[in-house]
């Protein structure tokens, strides 16, 4: 492993000048579980300036705001989640799903920042193979074996799936992100945080946040009455292990008519995916035991799977069909 | 990777999917080969080439009659036009360069519709030979540097052409399995649809422009 500095901040301001100072050689540690492992896995892109957050006071927090929605700062450890009561009232299709990130070791080191923010978990990459997110040109989960970490929707140079359970959950709630700046606070929804493959500071990743901005604050608005949420997951290996195919789902009912939807699924693209064909299909929609087929028959139309992996497509429709059926049997 | 500045472009394998029967038929007719039974059109484009080069000698108008059927048969790919169109608003020199003599590329420029793309058409005619021949002609022909060049190409024989003059050698990976063995020939780059060519020589500008700001890969769509 190569040599290492940590910084120790204790405010943001500080952390966004040593970022700023460094630029894309510097990154922000907190939990570690990601970007350590980089670290160890010898990766081109793996940081030398690590600027530990952990020391800053104002990132580790769950409460609940004054509408009655929640903020999380974006350093509280999954675990710490997990745990909430307050969450647990209002959001607890969240809790379910952060129940279901890794396990409960790196629940207790990891951080709800990082697992927005996490790098993709291609097995080419973390090997170390020159792809495009490690100072190379090629992506080799496209041509080699991409039954689990790759995406079923297509690509843009890379086909690595994003790995993250948290966004996916958070997007059916409308949750926001707040990012610290160096020209101050920058407002954004989950979905418009990780927007799947982009070109940020000369390099591929899935998140837009550049080389000296800081991830600070997760907002959840108040669920309205009649929100009912469901988030499913399958994984490899059922102990813990990322999605092969998730979906996060929440329906606005009146009785049990359908007003608003949000369906998103995990694991099987480069970004949570909001499929917004199903939402539409759902809306004005009565919820009953067919309803699932249904849906399932106008989703992910636009799939077009790897050579290894068109499995994931199934498992994605499987588990829209049984939100659906768990949310009917439920309302 | 150096900033890229152009493109050169061999038909075969990296803008159409040609048929193998025509040019198996050259290597069997005129250079007294068995036929093998290939599917991939490009492996028998690069082998009659290997045939030709070790002849040394061109071919006639009976195996140029081959080569326009081929054409004839040859069914671009869906994203060869957005592609190519993107490229060259991005200021993208587009150079075809072929070891097809120039009746067969006439024909297929036109057939794609390719014309008003393109700045200039290499051939084995004009450039006068084959494999290497008609991408050096190019990038002589517009003075530029071999490293701000990218030869796509689906084949080994391709890789190792690019690799002889000096080009980026870009991986077309049309069929996975074949792509992870041509992989071990260490292109410099590989797609998987001519659609992220744009995309990737974005990346390499970035990579060439310190501080680069966000930007969307999916932007200018």
């Amino acid at each position: 492993m190569k040599n290492i500095s940590i910084y120790r901040p204790t405010t943001v301001d500080e952390a966004i000048q040593i970022l700023s100072r460094h630029g894309t050689d510097a990154g922000v540690y907190a939990g570690g579980t990601d970007l350590l492992v980089r670290l160890k896995n010898r990766l081109k892109q793996a940081p030398t300036y690590l600027v530990d957050i952990k020391k800053i006071d104002n990132l580790r927090y769950i409460k609940e705001d004054a509408q009655g929605g929640v903020q999380i700062g974006t350093a509280t450890k999954l675990s710490e989640l997990a745990e909430s009561d307050l969450l647990q009232k209002k959001y607890p299709m969240l809790i379910e799903a952060i129940n279901l990130i890794s396990s409960p070791e790196l629940r207790n080191v990891s951080t709800l920042g990082g697992d927005l923010l996490q790098e993709v978990w291609c097995q080419y990459l973390r090997g170390g193979y020159s792809c495009w997110r490690n100072g190379g040109y090629l992506c080799y989960g496209a041509i080699g074996d991409n039954s689990y970490y790759h995406s079923a929707m297509g690509g843009r140079l890379c086909y690595a799936v994003y790995p993250g359970d948290a966004a996916t959950a958070l997007i059916p709630f409308d949750a926001r992100v707040k990012l610290a700046t160096p020209s101050g606070v920058k407002e954004l929804s989950v979905e418009q945080l990780v927007p799947g493959d982009m070109m940020v500071d000369g390099r591929i990743q899935s998140h837009v946040v550049r080389f000296n901005e800081i991830l600070t604050e997760v907002v959840i608005p108040p669920p309205q009455p009649g929100l009912r949420a469901s988030f499913e997951k399958l994984r490899p290996r059922g102990v813990w292990d990322f999605a092969m195919a998730s979906m996060a789902m929440s329906l606005q009912l009146r009785g049990k008519t359908i007003d608003d939807a949000r369906v998103v699924f995990g694991g099987i693209s480069g970004k949570p995916l909001r499929e917004t064909a199903v939402e539409n299909f759902l809306k004005g929609k009565t919820l009953s035991a067919d309803l699932g087929d249904q849906a399932v028959s106008v989703a992910l139309a636009n799939a077009a799977p790897l050579k290894y992996n068109s499995t994931k497509i199934d498992m994605a429709k499987g588990l829209l069909a049984s939100g659906l059926a768990k949310m009917n049997a439920t309302a | 990777m150096h900033l890229i500045e152009a493109v050169l472009l061999e038909p075969v394998g990296c803008l159409a999917e040609f048929p193998a029967e025509p040019f198996q038929e050259i290597a069997a007719r005129f250079f007294g080969r068995n036929k093998k039974a290939s599917r991939s059109g490009s492996r028998a484009y690069w082998h009659m080439l290997n045939l030709m080069d070790t002849a040394g000698q061109p071919i006639d108008a009976a195996a140029e009659a081959l080569e326009l059927e081929a054409v004839d048969q040859a069914s671009a790919y869906d994203d060869v036009l957005p592609a190519l169109t993107e490229l060259k608003a991005m200021g993208i020199q587009l150079l075809l360069a072929s070891s097809l003599s120039s009746v067969a590329i006439t024909h297929f420029v036109t057939k794609c519709g390719l014309a008003e793309l393109l700045s200039a058409v290499w051939t084995r005619d004009n450039a006068g030979g084959i494999k290497a021949a008609p991408l050096r002609s190019a990038i002589g022909g517009a003075s530029l540097d071999p490293e701000q060049v990218m030869f796509l190409t689906d084949t080994a024989e391709g890789l190792k052409v690019a690799k002889s003059v000096g080009v980026n050698s870009i991986l077309m990976m049309n069929d996975p399995d074949e792509a992870r063995r041509l992989s071990m020939h260490e292109p410099s780059g590989g797609i998987v649809s001519l659609h992220e060519l744009p995309d990737f020589i974005r990346l390499v500008a970035a990579e060439n422009a310190q501080g680069a700001a966000t930007h969307d890969l999916r932007l200018p769509r």
